[in-house]
């Protein structure tokens, strides 16, 4: 029922009743107890968290090279090669930050997806940012990495205005709880952060298929700029998307965790980060409160605790089923 | 569950343990919970300073005869010391004696008056008679510069007072005659910070007019440490008066200044030490004497802030209040969801915006980091590194410092001044960090965190301003264990932030 102070403000009793967390809930309940801080670096650290991940047979976009002195700096050529597309990232950065996608080059200068050109000396330049730590958590000393610019799969890219959509899988205790996509806009500049205005789109965890979609926490159906509809999209590979999820829970040792995941044109789903405090945004995307979903896996753990990743996967699937619009 | 009650059980102990304290000092020591309009007190501490080279030891220290014959709470605190008050003819000092002491040497004398302040600098009857003045033997070219500037100031004058004024009027002039200078060199080579009372008062006496060195404080609880002042002590055929021979011709207001010492002799005598000098320390104490007497008598562990003399007790003003900043901090972050550029800077400004006018404060930090900001943007065209962008964000800092000072001066604004008390780092990570958020998340989020920050600032500034806070964190130390127990408390509130009800506000369940 909609009231006059819901244009202002919900109640705690009402968020409370919706099984919505909040930040303070999610630390205290879920990422404190979960999430051990000496298993941080594994996933603070691109590098490592890579090396992990291939172990396990998770695809992750291929690394070209690692920088780590200016001495590799100064030699960009031998960095990227003749490639003409390439991502810059740091190893420790989070959500995106400090982030350089390339996509092309025009004789010298390098094209960003925008249209904007750089020149190799803008380049290097970001490249002595990241390891001077200027986007790694406290400032440490870090690396870049060197890798594949991912071709995200058409059905993605028809979802964003410019920028490559990401899939993000809230994980507890090896139960996948919840998944959404994140879409960028003109607003957004080919961003996904949803504070800057991207979309984000929730997915059926039993399906695949996209079924809600918010903008600045607003319910919509279809995106801003391309005026494409938004909700009943089926994304491929599903399946390889959970397993993928699922397996970052076992080799990271995290009890909850957010996995971004892209989908390739050519190989697929690629593992992309992991995240050990996944933000609270996914439930406004799902129309779901996270509670909904964390307290029967919980449940489940308990009364089943020697599960495996496939039962697990069943598991939510069946009870996290959407119920899905009768059309 | 068991960690619950774990977490009660130290939250229980700590008010109990904090909240018993502070019962027990109301209760048992009678000091008042509620700070209250009652007169406050003026401290004066003298603390001697020396470095002793292992002889025998002795300090003499000039006392201020009004409090020694009223009793008004002094008290010498002098450890390893044998120590006796003498009297010679109504004036007072302190003796301090001890064998073979070696390395350096604090002694104290404290003071206590009501605010209203002590007639210190008052006319005194000099009970030896009338009192001559004495010859300073001056002679040459000294002798007849100082005989014709008192020739000068004679003719002008009708009294010892007007001579007085007359006298330190040529002294204190910007362009003063050839005399004057000549006088001044010789009296600025013999004599150290006192150089142009000592010439005054020679000047004085060979005008006929008895006069004499004083020793005065400030009672200024900002200044911390201070020198002693030198004043004029001069006797007008009936009285003795005291004056500052920079504003010679008004009296002593007794609640701004307390003459320390009259009656001509040295402030202090050390025997058997080097580098001796006298550090005057004035604070305003809301209990009474004797409660405080009794509080650092009582031994108990919390008491210890009592128990540092003055001079270093006063380090502790702020310090007691930045756990009350840290704890606006805690709720502002953590209930009402107020997003900060950094999680503890908000304290530091609120530290910062206590020693200037809040809103004259404000404005200048908001100057600084927009003009800092724009230079900052400039500088990142030409791609430098990290850590010598922000060496430079410091150098530009401080030339804003510099240029919004001497501005504001010009302007008439005195606060203007006060734009060093914000720590430069500060100033500089604020820059550079908002110029990446900038970059990174958009203006929005930018200036969103930023007015954060000052808006938890401003909280924690009136937080850290209310009198009765500042009272029980300074008098009630442990009470700090009972705020230590709310942060505990916060820190398990899995509730919503106040932010998250409006985040969550569209939030429509399919």
């Amino acid at each position: 029922m909609k009231r006059w102070w819901h244009r202002f403000f919900r109640t705690p009793r009402e968020l409370e009743a919706m099984g919505v967390v909040g930040i303070n809930m999610r630390n205290a309940r879920f990422v404190l107890p979960n999430n051990s801080r000496k298993l941080y670096d594994l996933v603070d650290n691109k590098v490592r968290t890579k090396g992990l991940a291939i172990e396990q047979g998770i695809a992750v976009p291929d690394t070209y090279r690692v920088a780590r002195s200016p001495a590799d700096i100064r030699r960009l050529d031998r960095l990227v090669g003749d490639r003409d597309s390439f991502v810059i990232k740091p190893a420790r950065g989070s959500g995106g930050k400090g982030v350089l996608v390339v996509a092309g080059r025009e004789g010298e200068r390098f094209i960003k997806p925008s249209g904007a050109t750089i020149s190799a000396e803008e380049i290097r330049h970001h490249l002595q940012n990241i390891l001077a730590g200027l986007f790694s958590l406290g400032g440490k000393r870090d690396v870049a990495l060197i890798e594949y610019r991912v071709q995200a799969a058409r059905v993605m890219t028809e979802l964003s205005f410019q920028g490559a959509p990401d899939v993000r899988v809230v994980i507890f205790r090896g139960y996948p709880i919840m998944a959404m996509m994140r879409a960028a806009t003109r607003e957004s500049d080919g961003r996904s952060n949803l504070h800057q205005g991207a979309l984000g789109i929730g997915i059926d965890i039993a399906t695949g298929m996209t079924i809600h979609a918010v903008h600045h926490g607003r319910a919509v159906t279809m995106h801003p700029d391309l005026k494409v509809p938004l909700i009943g999209i089926q994304l491929p590979e599903w399946d390889r998307i959970l397993e993928i999820s699922g397996t970052c829970q076992k080799m990271t040792g995290l009890g909850y965790l957010g996995v971004d995941i892209m989908i390739d044109d050519e190989h697929g789903p690629l593992m992309i980060e992991v995240n050990a405090r996944p933000g609270l945004a996914i439930q406004l995307a799902n129309g779901v409160g996270l509670l909904k979903r964390l307290n029967p896996a919980l449940e489940r753990f308990r009364t089943h605790p020697h599960e495996d990743l496939r039962e697990k996967i069943a598991f939510s699937r069946n009870t996290f089923a959407a119920r899905l619009p009768t059309a | 569950m068991a960690s619950r009650i774990k977490l009660l059980a130290i939250v229980v102990l700590l008010t109990v343990v904090g909240g018993g304290l502070a019962a027990y000092k109301h209760v048992k020591l009678g000091i008042p919970m509620i700070v209250g309009d009652r007169p406050t007190e003026w401290l004066v501490e003298a603390k001697v300073a020396f470095f002793a080279t292992g002889e025998k030891t002795t300090a003499r220290l000039s006392l201020p005869s009004v409090a020694v014959d009223r009793e008004m709470g002094v008290d010498a605190s002098s450890e390893g010391y044998g120590f006796f008050i003498a009297d010679e003819l109504g004036q007072y000092s302190a003796h301090w004696s001890a064998d073979e002491k070696q390395g350096n040497q604090a002694l104290y004398y404290r003071v206590r008056f009501p605010a209203r302040g002590v007639e210190s600098a008052g006319p005194v009857f000099d009970t030896n008679g009338l009192p001559e003045p004495s010859d300073p033997g001056l002679s040459g070219t000294l002798r007849s510069a100082a005989d014709s500037v008192v020739r000068r100031a004679k003719e002008l004058s009708s009294n010892p007072e007007s001579l007085l004024v007359g006298v330190f009027r040529e002294i204190t002039a910007i362009e003063g005659s050839q005399e004057i200078a000549l006088l001044k060199r010789h009296y600025e080579e013999v004599n150290n910070g006192n150089a142009l009372t000592m010439l005054g008062i020679d000047l004085l006496n060979m005008a006929g007019v008895p006069a004499r060195q004083a020793y005065a404080v400030r009672l200024d609880e900002i200044r911390g440490g201070q020198e002693p002042l030198f004043f004029v002590e001069f006797h007008d055929g009936v009285y003795w008066r005291v004056r500052d021979p920079d504003a010679p011709s008004s009296t002593l207001d007794p609640r701004e200044v307390f003459v320390w010492n009259r009656g001509g002799d040295p402030l202090l005598e050390v025997g058997g030490g080097e580098n001796s000098k006298v550090v005057f320390t004035t604070t305003r104490d809301v209990i009474p004497m004797e409660k405080l007497t009794d509080l650092r008598d009582s031994g108990l562990l919390v008491a210890t802030i009592f128990g540092l003399p003055a001079s270093e007790r006063q380090v502790f003003r702020f310090v007691v209040l930045i756990p009350i900043g840290a704890f606006v901090v805690v709720l502002l972050r953590n209930v009402i969801g107020i997003a900060t550029l950094g999680t503890f800077m908000p304290v530091l400004l609120a530290l910062s915006l206590l020693e200037m006018e809040p809103g004259v404060g404000l404005v200048m930090f908001v100057v600084i980091i927009t003009a800092g900001l724009w230079v900052r943007f400039l500088l990142s065209r030409l791609n430098l590194l990290v850590v010598p962008r922000v060496a430079a964000c410091v150098v530009i800092v401080t030339l804003l410092m510099i240029l919004l000072s001497v501005v504001s001066w010009h302007l008439g604004m005195r606060d203007g001044l006060k734009i060093t008390l914000f720590p430069m780092i500060i100033l500089a990570w604020t820059i550079e960090r908002m110029s990446l958020i900038w970059e990174e998340e958009g203006k929005r989020n930018a200036i969103l965190q930023v007015l954060g920050s000052l808006i938890v600032a401003v909280v924690a500034y009136y937080a850290m301003r209310e009198n009765q806070v500042r009272y029980w964190a300074f008098y009630f130390p442990e009470l700090l264990l009972v705020l230590l127990a709310g942060i505990i408390l916060l820190g398990r509130y899995t509730g919503y932030r106040l932010s998250e009800l409006m985040r969550f506000r569209n939030f429509e369940e399919i």
